[in-house]
Order: C-alpha cells, then sequence, then structure tokens
C-alpha cells in the first residue's frame, strides 16, 4: 500500500516538474509526417530546449534527453484543436448578449482531467473557447496541454494572437431573444447587435482618441471619457488586434458576417462550424476566412439539418483554410480518425487530411510560425504513434509538448487526477455523449428556469 | 471610575449572569498561567485589567483596591484571538424578492452583487448568536465584512463584546472585500464576467478618481465629476490605504486572485485559503497577508478490513483488482484530506505569516479542527501565533491588541487546560475589559433513537448554480403529524411542505414548485444538530444542492 | 407568458414556417429489385470465412448462390466487384434512428412518452420511414437498426428495421424486445450531489416498483394461464402494460436491460437469477469490471458507444475502448451499437476502436453483424452471408473499419439502394457551385 503512495506522490513530483520546463527529447527512426515538407521514413527528430532542432538521419541525443525509438511509428506533428471548452471552469457568460470583454483565460482550470484524455489522444494545443450563448461572446485563450500543474498560467500559449468568440443562428436567439427578452431573437436582430458593437466601438475610439490627442495640451479642461472595457476590447477588434471566431451554421448568416466586417474593415476571421460553409466557399474563399468544422455532425439542431459530412472537402477544394475541431471533451480524443473522414468524403489526400488538425488549425490560431508542422525551428509539439494516425488502427503511443513527454502509454498510471475531491464517495459519472447536450451552450441550462 | 454594564446577550444559553451590572470595571486574575505570547510566558502570574486596558502582568503584581479578584488557580490565559476575515455578528442582509431584473444584461447594482461602498457596520448585529459562539471558542476580535456577492462591502475590525453595533466597532473601513461570486441569472453571473467586471469598475474608479483631483484642484471650466459612490468605493484600495480582503478557497480561486491583483496593483489580503500548499511560492512573492480557512474536510477513517490485520504470518490474502483500486483511491483521498490539515505547518515551515479566517467554518468544528492542525505538524506555539501575534500585525492591531502585556486592550481567553488539549473548555473570556464567564454545561445527550424536534421556524439558504435561494421554514404540528411551509426569497412564494418524516436527527420532506408551467417536485433530507441543520435538496432530475439553515429564535 | 413557454411557441413558429418551405421535389432515386450477380469479388461471410475472387447472386430477395464457382442466372444484371469486398450489412444495435429527426427540436423527438411503466409503446409505430437520416446512414453500409425508446423504466418497445421501406411494416426486420431501464446507482450527472445514502435509497425505491411491477406481471400471467388453459372465455380486463409484458414473463420475448454502473449489473444478474427470463443487457459500459460475473450468468450484451469517455475520473482513458474485448475475452457475447440516431453510420468507427483496443478485427466484425443478428433471432436472414439468407449486404473498396474506405453498393432485402442522401446531393450541387462567386 505504501509503495502506491510512494509511486504516486513521485508521479506527482514528476508531474510538477514537467509542467513547466523545456526539454530535449530525440525521438528516432520512425516516418516523419511534416505536412508542410512531405514524409520523412526513418528519420530523426531532435528536440532541444523545447524547439525543434534538427530532422535528419542518424542524430545523436545530447547528454540528459529522452530517447524515444519510434521505429515502425509515425510522428506527426501535435494536433491542435481550434474548438474546445476543456480545461474551463466558466464557458458562458450568458447573461449579455455582448461580453467582449470577459476572457476564458481568467477560467483556465489545469485540473481537468479532460487535458490529459486529449493528450492521449495527440492532442497538444487547444483553443479554450467561450461559447456561444452570445452574439458577441467573450475572448478566449490558445493553450498547450501541459498537464501536471496546478498553475492556469502555466497552460497559456504565451504570445498567441488574441481571440475573440462571436455567434450567430439558434444559439444567441435562443438564449437572449426567446430567454430573456432581449435583442437578438432573430437573425435580423444578430447582425444589428453587431453593427451596432462595432458602431459604438467607432465612437468609442475616436473619443479617446481626440482626448488622448488633447490632453496635455495646456490649459485642456476635457474629461475623458468613460472606460468601458467592453468596448475597449470591440475597438481592439477593429485594429486587426483580435481574430474572431464566429460560431455559425446557415450560409445566410455566415455571409451576412463577412458583409459587416467588411464594412467594418475587419479581415481576421474564422468561421466555426459553418456547417452551411460548403453553400458559400466561394465567398469565404475570397474573403479569406479560416472554416474549423465539424467531420459529421449534423441534423442535432435545426440550423444543421442541411448539412453534409463532404463540408471539409467542399471547403477546402473551393480554396478555404479548413481545420476540423472537436467541441468536444470526447470528440478532440480521436481528432485524427475525425480527420480521415475527411478522406472518406470526398478522397482528400494523406496531407490534406492531418492538414485540417495541424497546420490549418494553426493558420486560424495565428499561430503557424510556432506549431503544425515538423520544420526546424518550430516549437516541439509531437503526436507518434503506432500506425499511420489515419488509420482506424493508429493509437497514440506519445505526446510531447516543448519537448516534454506529456503522455506515455505505456508508462501512465490509471488513476491521472492531479487533486482529488476530499468529499466524493460515490463517483461514477456517466458521460453525457451525444451532441444533444449542445457543448457550446454548458452553463445556460439554469438560465431558463423561472 | 465605574462603568455600569447593562449586560450581555440575553439568548446566550450557557449560564450567564443576568443583567446585573458589574459592581467594578478592575478585575485582577490570579495564579494563572499566563503565556503572553507564544514563547514568553509566566507560570501562575497575575494579570489586572482596569478600564477595559491590561494595566499590569506579571508573577507578583500589586493588586488594586477595587479590583474583582478572580481565582484563575491553575488555569491558563492567553492573549484574546483575533479572527482575520469573519461573518461573526454579521447580520445576512435580507434578500430582496427577485425582482424581475428588466435588463439582466444591466442589473442594478445592489442586485448584481456590486456594493462596495455597503458598510459592515450597518449590518452589525451584536446578539446574534454567532458572537457568543466565538467568544467562547476564546475569539475576542474580528475582522468582519458583510456577505454577499462579489463586492459586498468594506470591513470592520469589531470586538466582539456591547449592546450596539457601534461598542462593537474598533476600527471602521479596514478593507475592501471581494470574491469570486458572481450573481444569479444576471451580469456578471461566471467567474470570467466577475472578474472583467472587477477590471472595468476599478479602471473606472482609477480614472474618476484623478479627475476628481483635477476638477478639486481647479474646477473652472471642467464637466463637473458624477457621484458614484461604487467608484467611490475603490479609491481607498486605489491609493494602497486599505487592501482588498478577497476570499480566494481553492487552489484556482487563489491564483485568479493573483492575476487581478497583477492586472490592477491593489494590495491583497487574502482569505479562506484551504488549498494554498502548492501555491506559497507565489504567495510569498505576492506579497499578500493570508487568512487560512478553519474549515477543513472531515476525514472518515474506515476500519481496516479483518483480512488485512488479524492475518499475521499467514500470507496476505489476495486482493481483487476492484479492491486494490478501492485502496488506491482510498489512499489519496486520504492523502489530499491530510493535505489540507497539514497546509498552516507547511506555511509556517516556509515562513509565511498567517492567521485563520472563519467565513465557513462551524463554530462546532473549530477547535477540533485546530488540533487536527496541530497533530499534523502545526505546534501548538504556531497556533496560538496564527491566532494572536500574526493577526494583529496583519491587520495592524500590534499597538493594542495581540498580546498580554500592560497597555493592549484587555481581550483574554482563559481556559482549565492549557487551550489546544482535546479536553480543555475555555472558562472566562475578556473582551475589552468585559467578563464573560462560561460554565460546564452538561452535553445535550445525543439521545439514541429519539427523534428530534424539528417545530420551530427556520432559516435556510441553498445554494444552487443559479444562486443561493434562501427563505424561512416553519414546522408545526406533533410527532408523526407534523406540516408545515417554506418562503422562497427568490420567487417570494410560500409553498407548503408535505411528507414531513423524522427519524433520529434526520429530517426529510417534500414541496412542489411551479417552473415556467411545470411542476417540479423537490424533496429535502437533511441531519439536524442543535440549532442547525444541513443536507441536500434535489431537484427532479436537475440534481442537487447543499442546503443549511439555523433556527430563528422565538421572539 | 413565462419564459419556457416562450420558447416553445417560438420553436413552433419556426417548425411551421420551415415544413411549408422544405422542397417539394421527391426525396431520393428509387431503389431496384431483381436479379443480381456480384463477381470477382472478395467475399467476407463472418461465418465462413473469406471467399476469394467469388461472386454472390441475388434473387427474390435473398442470396441464392455464394461461392467461388457459381452459376449466374440468365438475366441478371452483373456487376463487377473486382477489387472489392462484400460483407454482410451491419446491423446498430441500438439507437434512435427513425424515432427522432431534428434533436433539440421535441416535436421531432418520439422516442420518449410519457410514463414510467409503458411496455406497450411500440417503436416500430413511431419510425419515420421518411426520415432524411435513413439514406444518410444507409449508404455507409448500416443496413439494419434497432430503433429504442427512452425514459423511465419500462420505455417501451423497441424493434429492428431494416433501412429501406415506405412503411413501418415494410421496414420490419423480424424482433421486437421490450426495453427496461434497471435502477440505477450511479449519478446521474456532475449536478447531481444526492448523498450516497440518497442515491441509495432512491434506487431501492425503484427496485421496490420495479418488482412490485415484475409481481403483478407475474400475477397477469398465471391468470391468463388459467383463463385459457380452461378454455375460460372470461377476459382479463384492458390493462396494456401486462399484456406487453406477459410474453417476457413466459420468456417467449426478449427483454433488453439497459444497465451501466458496476454495482448495478451485479444487481441486475442477481434480480435476473431467480427468473426464467430471456435478458440481454444493453448499454454496459462497465462491463469490463464484471466481466466474468456477467458470462457466467450467461447473458449477452449490446455496448456502446465504443467512443466515449471513461465512466470515473480515475478511470484509465481507454476503458471505453478496450470495453468489448475484455468481455469478450472473459467470454461474453458481445454486441456493439453507437446509441446514436443521425450518425449511425460511425457504428464501423465504434467497432473499429474496439478491433485496435484489444478486440481483434474478427470478432469486432462479428460484434456488428453475426451477433447482433443471433441476439435479435433474426440470424436465419442477417448476419452473415450465406445461401438463403437475406440479400442484405455492403460492397467496399476495402476494410469497412478503415474511415477512408468508400462503399460501393448496399443491398437490403435484395433491393439495390441508390447509393445518395441528403450528403451526398448537398456534394454534388455545391462542390462546384453554379453560379460560382460572380453571378
Amino acid at each position: 500500500m505504501k509503495n502506491n503512495i510512494t509511486l504516486i506522490l513521485a508521479l506527482l513530483l514528476a508531474f510538477a516538474a514537467s509542467a513547466q520546463q523545456k526539454g530535449d527529447v530525440l525521438i528516432k527512426n520512425g516516418t516523419v509526417l511534416t505536412i508542410t515538407n512531405g514524409d520523412l521514413a526513418e528519420t530523426d527528430v531532435l528536440i532541444r530546449d523545447g524547439k525543434i532542432s534538427k530532422i535528419g538521419k542518424g542524430l545523436k541525443a545530447p547528454s540528459g534527453a529522452k530517447t524515444i525509438d519510434a521505429t515502425g511509428m509515425y510522428v506527426m506533428p501535435g494536433i491542435i484543436d481550434a474548438h474546445s471548452h476543456i480545461a474551463l471552469d466558466a464557458v458562458n457568460e450568458a447573461t449579455s448578449p455582448v461580453t467582449a470583454e470577459v476572457f476564458t483565460g481568467d477560467a483556465v482550470d489545469p485540473l481537468d482531467v479532460s487535458i490529459y484524455r486529449a493528450l492521449a489522444g495527440g492532442v497538444t494545443t487547444s483553443h479554450a473557447m467561450h461559447g456561444s450563448a452570445n452574439a458577441v461572446g467573450g475572448q478566449c485563450e490558445t493553450i498547450k496541454h501541459r498537464y501536471g500543474t496546478v498553475d492556469p498560467e502555466a497552460l497559456k500559449m504565451k504570445g498567441a494572437p488574441r481571440t475573440i468568440k462571436f455567434a450567430l443562428g439558434e444559439n444567441p436567439t435562443r438564449v437572449h431573444g426567446a430567454g430573456n427578452n432581449m435583442v437578438p431573437r432573430t437573425r435580423m436582430g444578430v447582425e444589428a447587435v453587431f453593427r451596432n458593437s462595432f458602431s459604438e466601438a467607432q465612437e468609442y475610439m475616436a473619443a479617446w482618441n481626440e482626448y488622448n490627442a488633447n490632453k496635455s495640451k495646456k490649459g485642456f479642461k476635457g474629461a475623458p471619457p468613460k472606460y468601458d472595457l467592453r468596448l475597449e476590447t470591440l475597438a481592439d477588434i477593429l485594429k486587426g488586434e483580435i481574430i474572431i471566431h464566429c460560431h455559425s451554421y446557415r450560409a445566410d448568416e455566415i455571409y451576412m458576417l463577412m458583409q459587416v466586417c467588411k464594412d467594418f474593415g475587419i479581415k481576421r476571421l474564422v468561421f466555426q462550424h459553418v456547417n452551411e460553409g460548403f453553400k458559400v466557399a466561394p465567398e469565404l474563399a475570397e474573403f479569406g476566412a479560416g472554416a474549423s468544422v465539424f467531420a459529421d455532425w449534423w441534423a442535432y439542431k435545426f440550423e444543421v439539418y442541411y448539412s453534409t459530412a463532404y463540408n471539409a472537402t467542399i471547403l477546402s477544394e473551393n480554396g478555404v483554410v479548413t481545420s476540423i475541431n472537436s467541441d468536444s471533451g470526447e470528440l478532440i480524443r480521436h481528432l485524427y480518425h475525425e480527420a480521415a473522414k475527411t478522406q472518406k468524403y470526398g478522397g482528400l489526400t494523406d496531407k490534406d487530411a492531418l492538414s485540417m488538425i495541424t497546420i490549418n488549425p494553426a493558420k486560424q490560431l495565428g499561430i503557424e510560425d510556432r506549431v503544425g508542422s515538423i520544420e526546424e525551428g518550430k516549437e516541439g509539439d509531437i503526436a507518434i504513434f503506432n500506425n499511420h494516425p489515419l488509420s482506424i488502427y493508429a493509437i497514440p503511443m506519445y505526446t510531447i509538448i516543448d519537448g516534454v513527454l506529456q503522455f506515455d502509454r505505456q508508462n501512465d498510471q490509471d488513476d491521472m487526477r492531479i487533486y482529488v475531491n476530499p468529499e466524493e464517495k460515490i463517483d461514477v459519472t456517466f458521460s453525457q455523449n451525444d451532441h444533444t447536450v449542445d457543448r457550446c451552450m454548458q452553463g445556460t441550462e439554469f438560465l431558463f428556469k423561472n | 471610575m465605574i462603568i455600569l454594564f447593562i449586560g450581555v446577550l440575553p439568548s446566550s444559553l450557557y449560564g450567564q449572569d443576568e443583567k446585573i451590572a458589574p459592581v467594578t470595571g478592575t478585575y485582577a486574575i490570579t495564579n494563572v498561567n499566563i503565556t503572553q505570547a507564544p514563547g514568553r510566558t509566566i507560570q501562575l502570574g497575575t494579570v489586572v485589567v482596569k478600564d477595559g486596558m491590561i494595566t499590569a502582568v506579571g508573577k507578583s503584581v500589586s493588586i488594586p483596591a477595587d479590583a474583582k479578584i478572580i481565582k484563575a488557580d491553575s488555569m491558563y490565559l492567553y492573549a484574546g484571538f483575533i479572527d482575520g476575515l469573519s461573518h461573526v455578528g454579521v447580520d445576512m442582509p435580507k434578500e430582496e424578492e427577485d425582482q424581475d431584473v428588466d435588463d439582466p444584461s444591466n442589473p442594478p447594482n445592489d442586485i448584481a452583487g456590486i456594493q462596495p461602498d455597503r458598510d459592515v457596520r450597518g449590518l452589525l448585529n451584536p446578539s446574534d448568536k454567532s458572537v457568543d459562539d466565538w467568544r467562547k471558542l476564546g475569539f475576542t476580535a474580528a475582522h468582519v465584512v458583510p456577505e454577499g456577492r462579489m463586492l459586498p462591502g468594506s470591513g470592520a475590525i469589531v470586538l466582539l463584546s456591547g449592546d450596539t453595533p457601534d461598542e462593537m466597532v474598533y476600527r471602521s473601513g479596514t478593507s475592501l472585500f471581494s470574491q469570486l461570486r458572481g450573481a444569479s441569472g444576471i451580469y456578471p453571473n461566471t467567474v470570467i464576467g466577475v472578474m472583467a467586471k472587477y477590471r472595468d469598475l476599478y479602471r473606472n474608479a482609477s480614472y474618476a478618481k484623478s479627475y476628481k483631483q483635477r476638477y478639486e484642484q481647479d474646477g473652472a471650466g471642467m464637466e463637473r465629476p458624477v457621484s458614484d459612490r461604487v467608484l467611490e468605493a475603490f479609491y481607498p484600495v486605489i491609493d494602497k490605504r486599505i487592501p482588498v480582503a478577497f476570499k480566494a478557497e481553492s487552489v484556482l480561486d487563489i491564483q485568479r486572485v493573483f492575476i487581478l491583483k497583477n492586472d490592477l496593483g491593489f494590495n491583497l489580503m487574502l482569505g479562506e485559503v484551504k488549498q494554498g500548499w502548492d501555491v506559497i511560492d507565489k504567495i510569498k512573492n505576492a506579497n499578500a497577508s493570508v487568512f487560512l480557512s478553519l474549515e477543513l474536510p472531515e476525514l472518515k477513517e474506515e476500519k481496516e478490513k479483518d483480512s488485512t490485520d488479524t492475518d499475521e504470518g499467514d500470507t496476505k490474502k489476495e486482493l481483487t483488482a476492484a479492491e486494490e483500486e478501492q485502496q488506491r483511491l482510498d489512499a489519496r483521498k486520504k492523502e489530499m484530506i491530510l493535505n489540507h490539515y497539514k497546509q498552516p505547518a507547511l506555511f509556517t515551515a516556509n515562513g509565511v505569516k498567517f492567521g485563520f479566517s472563519t467565513l465557513e467554518a462551524k463554530s462546532k468544528d473549530i477547535k477540533s479542527n485546530l488540533s487536527k492542525m496541530v497533530a499534523n505538524g502545526l505546534s501548538e506555539d504556531a497556533a496560538l501565533t496564527a491566532l494572536t501575534t500574526a493577526p494583529a500585525q496583519l491587520l495592524g492591531l500590534s499597538n493594542t491588541m495581540g498580546t498580554v502585556d500592560a497597555g493592549k486592550i484587555a481581550n483574554l481567553v482563559i481556559s482549565d487546560k492549557p487551550y489546544f488539549d482535546e479536553k480543555s473548555n475555555v472558562k472566562m473570556v475578556f473582551v475589552d475589559g468585559k467578563l464573560f464567564e462560561y460554565d460546564d454545561k452538561p452535553k445535550k445527550k445525543k439521545s439514541d433513537g429519539e427523534d428530534i424536534d424539528p417545530k420551530g421556524s427556520w432559516s435556510y439558504s441553498t445554494e444552487t448554480p443559479q444562486g443561493t435561494t434562501t427563505g424561512t421554514l416553519k414546522i408545526t404540528g406533533e410527532a408523526g403529524d407534523y406540516s408545515g411551509e417554506m418562503t422562497n426569497s427568490q420567487t417570494g412564494e410560500t409553498t407548503s411542505i408535505s411528507d414531513i418524516a423524522i427519524s433520529g436527527t434526520s429530517m426529510t420532506y417534500s414541496f412542489q414548485i411551479n417552473a415556467g408551467g411545470n411542476m417540479l417536485s423537490i424533496s429535502v433530507s437533511v441531519t439536524i444538530d442543535g440549532e442547525t441543520f444541513d443536507g441536500t435538496m434535489t431537484v427532479g432530475s436537475y440534481g442537487s444542492f447543499p442546503v443549511e439553515g439555523e433556527r430563528i429564535p422565538e421572539q | 407568458m413565462s419564459r419556457p413557454m416562450k420558447n416553445l411557441k417560438h420553436i413552433f413558429i419556426v417548425f411551421l414556417l420551415v415544413a411549408f418551405s422544405i422542397e417539394v421535389s421527391g426525396q431520393n432515386a428509387k431503389g431496384k429489385t431483381g436479379t443480381f450477380a456480384l463477381t470477382n469479388a472478395t467475399i467476407e461471410t463472418v461465418t465462413n470465412g473469406t471467399i476469394n475472387n467469388g461472386t454472390i447472386v441475388i434473387k427474390d430477395g435473398i442470396i441464392a448462390e455464394i461461392g467461388a464457382n457459381v452459376t449466374i442466372p440468365d438475366g441478371a444484371e452483373q456487376i463487377d466487384c473486382s477489387g472489392q469486398t462484400i460483407y454482410p450489412g451491419m446491423i446498430e444495435g441500438g439507437g434512435r434512428l427513425g424515432l427522432v429527426e431534428v434533436n433539440s427540436d421535441p416535436r421531432t423527438r418520439d422516442y420518449n412518452e410519457i410514463g414510467d411503466v409503458i411496455p406497450q409503446m411500440k417503436a416500430l409505430t413511431a419510425v419515420n420511414p421518411n426520415s432524411v437520416l435513413i439514406p444518410v446512414t444507409r449508404v455507409s453500409g448500416v443496413t439494419t437498426s434497432l430503433a429504442v425508446p427512452a425514459g423511465g423504466l419500462f420505455p417501451g418497445t423497441a424493434s429492428l428495421v431494416n433501412l429501406h421501406g415506405y412503411t413501418p411494416d415494410q421496414m420490419y426486420a423480424g424482433f421486437e424486445g421490450i426495453v427496461m431501464n434497471f435502477p440505477t446507482t450511479g449519478r446521474s450527472s456532475r449536478w447531481d450531489r444526492r448523498s450516497d445514502d440518497e442515491i441509495k435509497k432512491e434506487a431501492e425505491k425503484t427496485l421496490k416498483k420495479l418488482n412490485e411491477v415484475w409481481q403483478r406481471a407475474n400475477e397477469y400471467h398465471r391468470i391468463d394461464s388459467t383463463l385459457k388453459a380452461s378454455g375460460n372465455a372470461a377476459k382479463l380486463e384492458y390493462y396494456p402494460e401486462m399484456e406487453a409484458l406477459l410474453p417476457v414473463v413466459r420468456g417467449e420475448q426478449k427483454l433488453l436491460i439497459e444497465v451501466n454502473a458496476a454495482s448495478d449489473i451485479e444487481a441486475a444478474i442477481e434480480w435476473v437469477s431467480d427468473k426464467d427470463i430471456d435478458v440481454v443487457f444493453t448499454g454496459v459500459s462497465e462491463g469490463w469490471r464484471k466481466a466474468d460475473e456477467i458470462a457466467k450468468a450467461n447473458i449477452p450484451v449490446i455496448v456502446g458507444p465504443v467512443l466515449s469517455v471513461p465512466n470515473r475520473e480515475y478511470d484509465r482513458y481507454d476503458r471505453a475502448y478496450t470495453n468489448p474485448g475484455v468481455m469478450q475475452k472473459a467470454g461474453v457475447k458481445v454486441a456493439i451499437k453507437s446509441g446514436d440516431a443521425e450518425n449511425v453510420r460511425n457504428l464501423p468507427y465504434n467497432a473499429g476502436f474496439a478491433a485496435t483496443y484489444g478486440m481483434g478485427k474478427e470478432e469486432a466484425l462479428k460484434a456488428i453483424t453475426i451477433i447482433p443478428a443471433e441476439i435479435f433471432g433474426v440470424d436465419d436472414k442477417l448476419g452473415s452471408l450465406e445461401k438463403g439468407k437475406s440479400a442484405t449486404l455492403f460492397v467496399t473498396d476495402g476494410d469497412p473499419f478503415e474511415t477512408k474506405t468508400q462503399v460501393k453498393y448496399v443491398f437490403i432485402e435484395g433491393w439495390m439502394i441508390p447509393l445518395e442522401s441528403r450528403h451526398t446531393k448537398l456534394y454534388d450541387e455545391f462542390l462546384n457551385r453554379q453560379p460560382g462567386l460572380k453571378k
């Protein structure tokens, strides 16, 4: 019994250590799927101090580095999920149709065992998003799955571009229009909310610019405009400092948002779910908007009744940067299988299919210079599989972040919780797997109770 | 000078003198083992108290003629304890009937829980039962704050005696109390809403304060500043004159508070810290005052299975996979619980000064929780420090409180055995020089099998994801035939309850409410312990939530 | 008007408006029946090994001939399946396909009727043969699905349907079973914070109710048998619930018991042990904890979805993937279900993950073909490719577990099913949209 405890303690200590550092790893002799530079057979990848320092044959490990024998295995970039809600204590501040000022980064929960389970599926980075209850939702956080720490800051991918969640369609109209009798109740109202918000932000910016230009002048007697964190954030969107990620389904509303963005000079736009994106693929390509889609979820709401699993293929073939996401703590664990569905539905090549979960989501999050492919100089985020990741028979064996081994299928314990609930006795929980529980609406259920 | 006392709490149940004014305000406590401060003791000495202050402490001091002599033969005397962050003596504000808010995205500040301008002094109730309960534990002073949501109000240092709120107050406006707690159904609702709103308010207050300063220097030609009491409440914090007292229980709460501190720059007092052991370095670096929670999780020791105990010499019985797993899980859970118990010792070992806070602890558990901490590495001296000198320093009270020295306020606690002994009882407490005596009350026998009497009025509160709901519960009738009704602060309705069943100390009942056209069946199951109860309320298939309450004394 | 009411009204209006705007053109191309010969194929019979370079002759709805050397009848439409493989149609062991269209709209949900003990509610009645979800499913090779009611203790009668036909009777595939949700001692969700005692009490209460209902059903059976035996013309009062349970009590109809938590599985095994009834366990997500007990009790299981998170926070992350394999190796008869409605087409991937994580390809394939057929008592027609069985099969260009495999042909009861669905039609329309960017 004591052995178990010391083992657990040792593991937890190892946790604490690994969570913060950058590491050195030599991955030997695998088939390296670089994504951007083709597939390299029997090739080594050397990570030093968290960065991929060399790709080649016959590399030597520096002293102290871990060596992984990847003979017969496939080495790909760590998978990136552009739409996720794991590791968050709060998903929806659903009390107002516009909540640009809130920030999911404030609610990061490093103790969520879902993070480990995502690692066990080869996912190294996820976009921890605000939910879709509000037309203008909150800012999101891009996190790396550095599991094993109690420090929320340790998960944040420092320097990743700012992003914010918008939402169209049934979710915001249901929460605010039907739920609270507030605009928006229809898709007309959703557009109005955006135009209002951006117009107010423009006025706000103008007022502050004027104040700032004049405040140091002699004899200036003006008062500063009222500070408003919400309008500050909206202004930052107008300035191009924040990428909009918009939950959307119907073709007409997707089209609407592109028009609104054009009117306000906003260029950095990625649509999420975008189930009917295929119907406006040419427009999306022309705008330069990205699309992050489900592999095959549909029909669970009316606005996705007219969807097709060929969505990703159609978008990709029409020149839209497309990624596949999970929006689910369950699906995130087999994104490699979800990506393979683009080969079933549309026959995409291996490279294009894998791009959907690597370099493409990286582009959509603005981190493609750091992750998303195996290239010298990029960060050491790697997933190693025993079979080609697009095969159903693939099993993720190792997952590495910044050169630190975060998931090791053969050596990890069963119980990977960091903190244990001191009060829990019976703890069998039934997972709700069907997406009838719309994860994007998490936290809003109780708003409807009288 | 003879100060007439009007007497003490009429609702106190423990052998208190009736309202007979004491003859003198001068006391000499003789023959008592004095711990002036941790590490400074006097065997069998004397303490003289006069006009609310300690005038003499020593092995042999001259006793004034007008002193009432208290023979504290071989008892133990300490400085009165100081509660670092507490709701003791603070009335919970009456929950307004949930007014239908016009605009949930922009509700009135008080409904949203944004009331930093609310002064705790307006909520003090000297006759609240908690005051006597705390005193009986040895607490003589407390840093009290109002209850509420994200910004319940400002705190004050009070002495646990007095007949009127003002008599209790030692110093007001000592902190701005904050919690990462949103409002139900309105903005801000979640922790991200609360944190965003906090930043918005704070920065607005900074701007308003600068503008106000400019205006006061020369207002001619300038737009006059809008008066905003909510923002003004932040000014002393922005000036760094008072700290923000932030309730931060879990390891994540603590770190979220640090994020706000880094963003905004206020001085920080951390309260009710329960899971601090992994962030001690961060706490040190943040230069925050720390008050650890006196509420601890319970460790239920499972009896070892016979097979693993008595098989001495025989080979241990092979455990099934399920049993092994259960053992591992139990071990982890125990380790987690012990981490809570060991926390204070760990803080001491790392050189972090701390006091205790009692926002969550129940008075009946405090002494045993202190024992658990002592049993897990906290030396008695360190415990005493956390109850006296440390909070005095952290709260800026060292000049007048925290030790038994001449010149300090006469806050003393006297127990029949060393305080940290399991069987010790507090016999006397001096608060502000006023004497409170506590006789041994024969413990109410937990009558096995005898059913408890639930009749009367109770106030209850329950926590749902929607927020806190409160109300009153009234039970009438006879054993076997109880009836009752409950009010709900959120809906304003009174509902009758049915199927009231009592078994020993547990009570169950159910009722129905109308939720938007659907009848929801709710069942409640609680354990009654004296004047309080707690348990769970199950709402149909939505889930179950904790509910607790306390008896409303008959007027 | 209260908020939920506003909700409903809103949804109702939307639904009405949409109902009027559905395109008037036909839904799908029609299936084609006749005589077919699928030649030069690799045939995975499931029960009799692999036939290389074989031929299947389909005539009158059944497999008339199957083998390496087969005479092809005159007039048969020949389909060259070189390089392709033929499999028996996959069987979904339990979901809501046909019983729901858009799950967020309650008006389209037909699987959960009011009432706790309503075994007489027949899923077959409510299956919508024209559901858009059905073509989407069958073009992936899932040909047969069990439609299962959900809800209280006895939510209804599940029904097996083939995914082709214009009326429920045309679809009916020959099996109906009574569904029971065993009283559960687990927590239902994160919000369930009842104390251990409370949960135990609730479960005991439900179990008591179950036993009461069971006792009553037995009484009903005794009286009914007695009346029949004595030729008495008198009839029992109309009692549809008991009428529906009668065949289960008599061991003539299967009882599908949905049970998941380990302690519940144990309790269910115990509950069944003193009754002479024909039982199947469904769900069984913690079956791996009780695999030996289930095997000993000789109870077949329909487990799934495999693509789910483990039940407990401290469970190893791949428990749901390894679950079917663990049970199968312990000697349990294991079928796999997806439990889905609009994505039953992912059934082979549930089986694929089970195969990868310990079950092996062969057993996993059986788990979605012959085993469910046996469990549902329709293995004389479905579940494998044998002469005389129903011509319900699909043809692929590779391993059906591999995600990128394409389905080339689907036959249901001898009807060649057009490989089109809403998804394929949208693909055709929009891959190269005309007009494109400029009109």
